[in-house]
């Protein structure tokens, strides 16, 4: 698809969101900024603690009650959602215009209400539908989500279901009134990996059929390459990169990029360590100055520890929030594994070389 | 479904009968004197060995365990030795069955409406000061001997809201006091495991599921989290009504109530043996009915509990 013809479908601008914890107050999301374009499957990765929970949550006013948005807006069909104060303005697009796929299908249904009256429950609430017909309608998405035999099934209990049954369900009911973009918080971390691929399919047909847009979230970059058209690298509380998914795979220009994709033991060489990035993510708890990444990048410049980098444009669809992206910066030579990669992104040949090539798509 | 209630009835009436046979063979061991109260003295031992084998103490203890139960299975549970003698244990515990029965009922639906409702509130309203003094109050009860809040609302009940000391069949305001303090161990007891039971569901992840579907909190209040916390509440069920019969034993007699309970401890001071058997058996039987509801209750909410093996298995 095209990116740069699309419509932008939602817009967060310098999102500051704040955490209130034991008397003290966390900055989760440093001012993130991030458009997503109507009709695309956007990936969000980042590890543990940088914030990309917290920054989707956002969009549906899911925030843990001691957290709020301190400041910046998020746009969507010309409202501003950072602005929503009043839980009754939140239900109007909860589940209706945005729904969410959580991780763990095991725990994300109700144990006690059959599968059918938990997806029929949708329907009564936002298309008003009577019980009967919320039943049948019920009954209809559970076998478009794959479940056989859903004229029956839809009177089990979640507790008859495997986990990647249970996932289509969730699914199901994200998908029950007809949102408009679908949050997916790590949908199939908790699967084995043969269900993983199919959960990853049917989320694309399903995208496929009703148009609608996908933000995932999610650690594993190996879900990303499969499915994303567009991604974006979090480090606490902020974005530090975004691109279309073969600008960020191809050409990563972050130093937290990189060493992300260095750690990826796909990209590992046989008998060698495998990667990891050194130090910890910083205290959100303190005001951190200059880029947040510095102390554990060894590619950091002075300025880094100084000044904040500002975004840098590589290219229309790609940018990066660092330093050495400045025309005046020295020039430094990405990890020789990024080198490799930019070079399988040339040309099919080099990715031989690249653990099978499964780094690429 | 059927044939789990079958089984569950025999070994209910199996626990009926080793609770009615201890009970008959701790009250054979009691000493003989007892039966004679302060007549002991003035009885020649011809007289009291006489007494004894018209009561039919003097047989070996089986014989005394086969010939009650021989009669129970013709329905008949023998008549009072000593509290009023030679008047049939049915006569006199009959008319006394109402009040023992409207007092627990009352007490317990009190109970419930109270503990529940400050239960769903503490829970709603989680480290609020609502909650923290209904804590307060569950830990309170329970800490202190039920004993020492009884005798206070009694003796201050009385003083403070000119309430009658003791029951009178005539003056339903005597109910008042009686009633409150058979339910506040209820309330306690109901508000604790309501509120326990809400915040577990609370914290579950299809509650956060339930929100994202964009369900408003009162809908997934009612809807998930009561409706979740409720099941293990059944479990609750049987234990409440099985402490309610044991207070209603102790406040029948502090309030002089004419109901089972007071007639209770006054026949077992009495070693009255055919009235304390027949009242162990209505008083077990109530509890064991309670244990039974509690099991089935859970099984009708909770659709993962299987009762029978293989049924509704795949």
């Amino acid at each position: 698809m095209s990116l740069a013809k699309a419509e932008k479908i939602l817009e967060a601008n310098d999102l500051v969101i704040k955490f209130g914890l034991r008397g003290q107050t966390l900055t989760a999301i440093r001012g993130a900024s991030l458009d997503v374009f109507e009709g695309e499957t956007l990936a969000i990765v980042g590890e543990s603690g940088s914030g990309k929970s917290v920054l989707t949550k956002s969009f549906i006013g899911m925030l843990d009650r001691n957290g709020w948005v301190d400041s910046g807006s998020i746009i969507f069909e010309g409202r501003d959602l950072a602005a929503f104060r009043d839980e009754k303005q939140w239900l109007a697009i909860r589940g209706k215009k945005i729904s969410m796929v959580f991780q763990d299908p095991m725990t994300s249904l109700n144990p006690l209400k059959t599968v059918g009256a938990q997806i029929a429950e949708v329907y009564a609430l936002h298309r008003g539908y009577g019980p009967k017909e919320a039943a049948a309608a019920a009954v209809e998405i559970l076998g478009r989500v794959g479940i056989p035999d859903a004229g029956k099934r839809h009177k089990q209990y979640p507790h008859e279901f495997s986990g990647g049954m249970r996932q289509r369900v969730v699914i199901a009911i994200a998908m029950a009134c007809a949102p408009r973009i679908l949050i997916c918080d790590e949908p199939t971390t908790a699967l084995d990996v043969t269900i993983q691929a199919q959960i990853l399919d049917l989320i694309r047909s399903l995208q496929a059929e009703f148009g609608f847009t996908t933000i995932y979230i999610t650690h594993d970059l190996g879900v990303v390459a499969n499915v994303a058209d567009r991604v974006a690298v979090m480090y606490a509380g902020k974005i530090v990169e975004c691109g279309t998914a073969e600008e960020v795979y191809y050409d990563p220009r972050h130093p937290y990029t990189w060493a992300l994709l260095s750690s990826l033991p796909q990209l590992g060489i046989k008998g060698k360590p495998l990667f990891s990035i050194k130090g910890t993510p910083p205290s959100l708890f303190k005001e951190i100055e200059g880029d947040a990444f510095a102390p554990r990048n060894p590619y950091a410049l002075k300025l880094d520890f100084v000044r904040e980098p500002p975004r840098f444009q590589v290219s229309p669809t790609h940018w990066a929030a660092t330093w050495l992206l400045d025309p005046r910066a020295p020039k430094v030579e990405p990890p020789e594994i990024i080198g490799q990669l930019r070079d399988c992104g040339k040309s099919e040949a080099a990715c031989a070389d690249l653990g099978g090539g499964r780094a690429g798509r | 479904m059927a044939r789990y209630v079958l089984k569950r009835c025999l070994q209910s009436l199996a626990t009926l009968f080793i609770v009615v046979s201890v009970v008959f063979l701790l009250m054979r061991l009691l000493p003989l004197e007892g039966y004679f109260g302060d007549g002991y003295d003035k009885l020649s031992p011809e007289q009291r060995t006489a007494a004894l084998q018209r009561m039919g103490l003097l047989d070996p203890w089986y014989v005394q365990l086969g010939n009650f139960y021989v009669r129970l299975s013709r329905g008949d549970l023998g008549t009072s030795i000593i509290y009023r003698r030679d008047v049939p244990v049915t006569e006199i515990i009959a008319p006394r069955i109402p009040y023992s029965m409207y007092f627990g009922v009352f007490a317990t639906l009190l109970a419930l409406a109270l503990g529940l409702t400050l239960g769903v509130f503490m829970a709603r309203r989680k480290g609020q000061a609502l909650d923290k003094a209904g804590t307060a109050y569950i830990v309170l009860i329970n800490a202190m001997p039920s004993a020492v809040y009884l005798l206070f609302i009694q003796l201050y009940g009385t003083s403070l809201f000119s309430l009658p000391i003791l029951f009178d069949k005539y003056r339903p305001n005597s109910w008042i006091l009686p009633a409150i303090s058979l339910s506040l161990g209820g309330i306690a007891g109901y508000a604790m495991w309501i509120r326990r039971y809400m915040v577990d569901e609370l914290n579950k992840d299809y509650i956060k599921l339930a929100k994202a579907k964009g369900l408003p909190e009162k809908l997934i209040m009612v809807r998930h989290v009561m409706r979740n916390a409720f099941v293990p509440m059944a479990q609750y069920l049987p234990a409440a009504i099985l402490s309610t019969i044991a207070g209603s034993i102790y406040i029948e007699s502090l309030y002089s109530i004419p109901g089972m309970g007071g007639l209770l401890v006054d026949v077992i001071q009495r070693q009255d043996n055919p009235m304390v058997q027949a009242l162990v058996l209505i008083f077990s039987s109530v509890g064991i009915v309670g244990l039974f509801l509690g099991d089935v209750l859970m099984a009708v909410f909770d659709p993962r509990i299987k009762l029978v093996k293989g049924e509704g298995a795949r």
